[in-house]
């Protein structure tokens, strides 16, 4: 019976009417005052009318359904799903696990969008009273927003400031809350769980990466992943934290400290064994109370009380958490590399950093988005890569790229489902024209791998992780292995949900088929890459546009010489029209 | 208060103008004005400078004093040690800056309204000529509203399973797919798009995609696709019906005067 503990169950947000409405008096006034302000913020939908109606179907329907099934035409290529309105789980809420969420809440969505899925904001395309008509209109398609009693909020009077010392302390909790399992070492959604999940409706999902906290559904605020974590997605593995979805339910730091100390041991002492059976008493109490909450029974204030207690403790440590997981992403999405962010590679004088050298941390990478091919089919819909990252080094000889990217999970030679032949496995290629267009009305190749002016890239698999192939391409289909192959040497690595992928070639070849790299000259870069357990094969993958890269000149050593002598010729002709005043006043 | 010398005055309103035309002009017509205009205008301000004071020997002697002063007059030593130091400072920052520059990529001009063939085709079939070709589903508009009503749903079930993940829901090309795309996907809420093309423009624009563009359409970028390989003939006039019906902007038709 203690196993029930340790393993994190996955609650998908079944409903739970009654109520445990008692929890944010018991925090005394301060947060009594702040769910006063939150409810004078929060506004009410308007009676569902033939408005809402309009715009919905003008504007929702071709994903949602006319009927808010979540199946209108688009649905079938999108992952994830639009939703299914007529069920009313809701992923994205200020309100706690199981709860409908608030009108705000959908109001929120409409206005903000789902980043990182194909539900967009449509704070320009519809009025704030368009949206609120759409809110309205949205609740009829589920029973249960007809009931009067208002979703239970989840208190965010507790917060925790972002410190170093929380985010460590919600660091360790990561590994020991089971995080990893799905989220992957470092929070890069690779964890081994990660291929195996199904949401509600049976269909692929990814754990999120942790590392790009721009494609949080709900937004990527300390507060929005705190309420990720008390309310759960619904539908989605992810669990809320209560109740047997959360470690050592019912017991305070300290003890479940101890209770881990304790069921490390090889073997316990009869005291160990009968303090460890408190505990789990202890917690067995605590999840029969939550479960009875489910239930919608009414507590007595004993009960209240011991069920408050356990959800103070799991207020405090996902707060923690979420300090830890704010850490893990920048402020915001990267710039992508243009403009002031165009990839420059370095010069050094000696030999090139090879991988893993300090070197490279000296280097900001610039940022390469990329998107699912949908141009040639069989297309890619739901690509499972955000971008590519790049930094470079040249030398007088030779120039070196390190391409690093997040994928969940290392492929190497999967076998397709659909076909059971093809070898699905991870891959990556760098495309460059033939020839660098002169000018900049001058052509260039077709962005997606040439047509009539054809490209040159280097193909890179992860099955075979130290080789890079010369192609030549005159269209997506169209592409060749160079019979004669250059001396390239590369080096590719997975760790932790991150491939980082070392190149290094001569800046001149004998090759007439091959790119040649001159310093200061701006190159066109796209990239295709390939996530074999996504399915990406052939042109099923994402692609880039057209970049820009350049070997960035040693700067001119006359920026030494010729500033300083302008200054002292400055100084020397002030010096002379004074002389000159001079002599003419006397 | 003491008047301002003629020297400060003219050195006032020659930077005034220099701010003035540089950035508030730029910023009220939220279009900056090209260097080179500014260099045309500020060379007829500085003649007009130069002639209203060298019309009388007197004023001449006047707008010159104050520099004359800073250069030799002995209770002017603070000032023109001041200028000693910071003429010379900003000469060095200042050629520096031209010598430390970076390249910086070149440019991504292109032709956003390329000019069409004369016949206008899907796959190999010739339909027409381009400037006459008109959609064959339009007239249902007024003789058969229901009929219509179908191929607009036909054409907004086409967008929405082809078009919007980069032409976006709304139409106004912010769609999931757009923002990594250079350049970015037409958006149809823009009155400069729609209104300004002909249905067999917009036909022949979807049908051949970003590959279909002529030689002047280059470089190449685009990302649309050929999407005669994907869709058919009625399909894409659906579409196009589906366009207009959404935006509420009407596609040129071929008037009186054409």
């Amino acid at each position: 019976m203690t196993r029930r503990y340790k393993k994190i169950t996955f609650l998908t947000g079944q409903s739970r009417p009654g109520g445990r409405a008692a929890w944010a008096m018991l925090l005394g006034c301060c947060a009594l005052l702040a769910s006063m302000l939150s409810v004078a913020r929060a506004q009410k939908a308007p009676e569902a009318s033939e408005e809402g109606k309009r715009v919905y179907e003008k504007s929702c329907a071709h994903c949602h359904g006319i009927e808010g099934r979540g199946d209108g035409s688009a649905a079938e290529n999108l992952l994830p799903r639009p939703r299914d309105f007529t069920r009313g789980l809701y992923k994205i809420r200020s309100t706690e696990a199981g709860q409908l969420p608030t009108d705000q809440d959908l109001f929120d969505i409409l206005t903000e969008g789902m980043p990182g899925s194909s539900m967009p904001g449509w704070e320009t395309a519809l009025s704030a009273n368009e949206r609120w008509e759409v809110v309205a209109y949205i609740k009829t398609f589920h029973e249960g927003f007809k009931e009067n009693e208002a979703p239970r909020q989840i208190d965010l009077s507790g917060k925790i400031a972002y410190s170093e010392q929380s985010v460590e302390t919600g660091k360790a909790l990561y590994t020991e809350l089971g995080c990893v399992e799905c989220h992957g070492n470092v929070g890069r959604g690779d964890g081994t769980s990660a291929p195996t999940l199904t949401d509600e409706w049976g269909f692929r999902t990814w754990p999120a990466n942790l590392a790009q906290g721009w494609n949080f559904r709900g937004g990527g605020d300390t507060e929005d992943i705190f309420k990720r974590f008390i309310g759960g997605i619904a539908g989605s593995p992810m669990p809320a934290f209560e109740g047997d979805s959360f470690l050592h339910f019912g017991l305070a730091s300290e003890e479940s400290k101890r209770l881990t100390e304790l069921e490390s041991k090889d073997e316990m002492t009869e005291a160990e064994e009968e303090e460890s059976g408190k505990f789990y008493e202890k917690m067995d109490a605590a999840v029969d109370i939550a479960l009875s909450i489910t239930e919608g029974e009414t507590l007595n204030t004993e009960d209240r009380q011991t069920f408050d207690n356990a959800m103070r403790v799991v207020y405090e440590k996902s707060w923690h958490l979420a300090n830890y997981v704010k850490s893990l992403s920048p402020e915001k999405r990267p710039e992508p590399a243009i403009g002031n962010n165009v990839l420059r590679a370095q010069y050094v004088g000696g030999e090139l950093p090879a991988l893993g050298d300090a070197a490279w941390e000296t280097l900001k990478a610039s940022y390469f988005p990329v998107v699912g091919q949908i141009i040639v089919e069989p297309r890619q819909f739901n690509p499972t890569l955000d971008s590519i990252n790049v930094k470079s080094f040249y030398n007088d000889n030779e120039v070196a790229f390190l391409f690093t990217w997040d994928d969940r999970t290392h492929t190497t030679a999967l076998e397709d489902e659909e076909t059971g032949k093809k070898v699905l496995e991870d891959a990556l290629a760098i495309q460059f024209p033939v020839k660098v267009p002169q000018g900049p009305t001058a052509p260039k190749p077709y962005f997606l791998w040439g047509g009539r002016l054809p490209v040159y890239l280097w193909h890179w698999k992860a099955s075979a992780p130290e080789q890079v192939t010369e192609l030549t391409a005159k269209g997506i289909n169209k592409a060749e292995v160079q019979a004669v192959q250059s001396n390239i040497q590369a080096k590719g690595t997975y760790t932790d949900g991150q491939y980082n992928l070392w190149v290094k070639r001569a800046l001149k070849t004998d090759d007439k088929k091959d790119l040649q790299i001159e310093p200061g000259v701006f190159v066109p870069i796209a990239f295709s890459a390939w996530d074999g357990a996504n399915g990406d094969v052939d042109t099923n993958r994402v692609i880039s546009s057209w970049y820009t890269f350049v070997l960035e000149p040693v700067p001119s050593s006359r920026r030494f010489i010729y500033p300083p002598l302008v200054a002292l010729l400055s100084v020397g002709a002030l010096f002379g029209l004074r002389m000159f005043v001079r002599r003419r006043n006397s | 208060m003491k008047r301002l010398s003629l020297f400060t005055t003219c050195l006032i309103i020659f930077v005034g103008c220099w701010v003035f035309l540089r950035f508030i002009v730029g910023s009220v017509i939220s279009v900056p004005i090209p260097g080179s205009v500014v260099a045309m205008y500020m060379g007829l301000i500085l003649i007009a400078i130069l002639v209203h004071i060298s019309v009388e020997d007197s004023r001449f002697r006047e707008f010159l004093r104050p520099l004359r002063e800073t250069l030799v007059d002995d209770n002017r030593r603070v000032r023109r040690r001041v200028v000693a130091v910071l003429v010379p400072l900003v000469l060095l920052a200042y050629t520096y800056s031209i010598f430390a520059q970076r390249a910086n990529p070149p440019g991504n001009p292109r032709d956003a309204h390329p000019s069409p063939p004369l016949e206008l085709t899907y796959k190999d079939e010739v339909i027409g000529k381009m400037q006459e070709v008109e959609n064959p589903f339009r007239h249902y508009e007024k003789d058969e509203p229901e009929a219509f009503k179908a191929h607009v749903e036909n054409g907004r079930r086409v967008y929405y399973q082809n078009c919007f993940y980069c032409h976006g829901d709304d139409l106004d090309g912010q769609g999931h797919f757009a923002s990594p795309l250079q350049p970015l996907p037409a958006n149809f809420q823009d009155p400069g798009i729609i209104p300004n093309f002909q249905e067999s423009f917009l036909f022949w624009r979807i049908s051949k995609g970003g590959p279909g563009l002529p030689a002047a359409g280059t470089p190449w970028d685009s990302a649309m696709p050929i999407w005669e390989n994907m869709l058919t003939k009625d399909e894409i006039w659906d579409v196009i019906l589906f366009l207009s019906d959404y935006t509420g902007y009407q596609p040129r038709t071929f008037g009186e005067g054409h």
